[in-house]
């Protein structure tokens, strides 16, 4: 596998050809010759469909201290183990060694497209980790642990919000790699961006211009975004965020600026820090590539077949009743 | 290959079932809160329908036990979009396929389950990524 290193206008970011379906079907990338596509306005066109599926964790793993990239050669090596030697549950650290989609009937991840760095963990800088939580932050964590604790299964209320199919973690802001279907989609015109996440299947209304935020008493799932360019970045900025719009452990105060920066015709490079200062000691940032695919996009209509939901529920009363009777 | 017919349970020894509440990146909802890992399943039966509805498709098999009588069980599948992505279209699991899982029960006992592994019973396997890198098509014993 050969990487290609590219000046990105982020700071040098390496990026190896994608898998195609088939893993001898490897594409080019880093094609030197291409011009950034514009549409009518000028601004750079980023439309079509993109992947960010990864295999790149989102914090560094310990053992290797403030090393930001690996080699070419260990990169190589590290997504080869990755993506060859271990199933899909080893890598997303399921305890039950089996799950669906992935390494179901013998589907697996490196099946599919995925965006490939040089970097060891998505979030940018020599610590490469979440920062440490506040004193605040670590309370909520607690209290909250405390209260969910026994009552994780009382009803679907207690369950978490992807399971409930409200939001799933991937949808953004901050837009980050989901399990499987990691697909989305950017359409640009009429003083909007949109993009369209697979999972499941939000689309997040950008609009780019000058107008404030949402008054402060006006919350929404997804915060209220603001976009505008500098230069060929396209920058959103997303405030008002509910109180139950838990992104890494973050509050309503949550302060989300995305940048999305074009490196090659296939290549969008896209930049996020997260800011909340009841939550985190200092803001942190993560970068990750997002890689052109084919569409289309498809319906995810997660409401439509949520049976997980209640055998979830149902399990959990069957194992109440089972220890009802145990204990007689 | 060979398969016992009817339904046979391997109900291991109880180790702690593993509850992890807190994985929002990693699946639509969490294994061991539906299925349990302690009750592996092995079905041979009759394909009767597949609902393909996302979060995750169903299958549902006709299997007939020791006694002779049918059961309809469900089995949990991949998200349809993924399937269809890699190749599994509508016309491959046509009703009327005999075929064997090896997958887990629903916590609650009933005849529901998740599939792990799925052959048809004349061994042949349903998917394209038995040779791929990294398909891991065999159970894990």
């Amino acid at each position: 596998m050969t990487h290609l290193c590219l000046a990105a206008g982020f700071g040098l970011l390496a990026l190896a050809p994608v898998y195609g379906q088939a893993p001898a079907k490897i594409a080019s990338a880093g094609n030197k010759d291409w011009t950034m596509p514009r549409t009518t306005d000028g601004h750079p066109d980023f439309q079509g469909f993109w992947t960010d599926a990864s295999v790149t964790p989102l914090e560094r793993p310990k053992q290797l201290g403030a090393k930001e990239f690996y080699t070419p050669e260990e990169a190589a090596e590290h997504d080869r183990h990755e993506l060859v030697d271990r199933t899909s549950w080893d890598r997303l650290g399921s305890q039950a060694q089996v799950h669906y989609d992935m390494s179901q009937y013998g589907l697996d991840v490196s099946l599919v497209k995925v965006a490939l760095t040089r970097r060891t963990s998505l979030i940018i800088g020599p610590e490469g980790r979440i920062p440490p939580l506040t004193d605040e932050a670590r309370k909520r964590r607690a209290d909250q642990a405390a209260q969910r604790r026994g009552h994780e299964f009382d009803s679907a209320q207690n369950r978490p919000l992807q399971e409930r199919c409200i939001v799933w973690s991937n949808t953004g802001p901050p837009m980050t790699p989901a399990a499987y279907n990691s697909n989305l989609q950017i359409v640009q015109g009429g003083g909007y961006v949109a993009i369209l996440q697979e999972m499941i299947h939000d689309t997040r209304l950008i609009p780019i211009g000058a107008q404030p935020h949402l008054p402060s008493n006006i919350r929404q799932w997804l915060g209220d975004p603001r976009g505008h360019w500098e230069g060929d970045t396209l920058v959103v900025d997303t405030t008002n965020f509910t109180n139950r719009t838990n992104v890494f452990g973050s509050t309503e105060n949550l302060h989300v600026v995305e940048r999305f920066k074009m490196v090659d015709a296939d290549t969008i490079v896209y930049e996020f820090t997260l800011d909340d200062p009841t939550t985190w000691t200092r803001p942190w940032t993560a970068q990750l590539p997002l890689t052109r695919i084919e569409g289309p996009i498809f319906e995810y209509a997660c409401h439509e077949g949520n049976l997980g939901m209640p055998n979830t529920l149902s399990g959990a009363r069957a194992a109440e009743e089972a220890a009802k009777k145990d204990a007689k | 290959m060979k398969h016992r017919l009817g339904i046979q349970f391997a109900l291991a020894a109880a180790a702690s079932t593993v509850f992890f509440f807190v994985t929002p990146a990693l699946a639509h909802h969490a294994f061991a809160a539906e299925f349990d890992v302690n009750r592996p399943i092995k079905l041979r039966g009759t394909v009767t329908k597949m609902d393909w509805i996302n979060p995750h498709s169903w299958i549902y098999i006709d299997v007939k036990g020791p006694d002779g009588h049918v059961v309809n069980w469900m089995i949990e599948g991949g998200s349809p979009n993924v399937l269809l992505r890699l190749g599994f279209t509508k016309e491959a699991l046509p009703a009327g396929s005999e075929i064997v899982i090896d997958g887990y029960q629903a916590k609650d006992g009933s005849t529901r389950g998740v599939g792990k592994v799925l052959r048809f019973a004349d061994g042949r396997k349903l998917f394209l990524g038995s040779s791929a890198p990294g398909a891991k098509g065999e159970p894990d014993k």
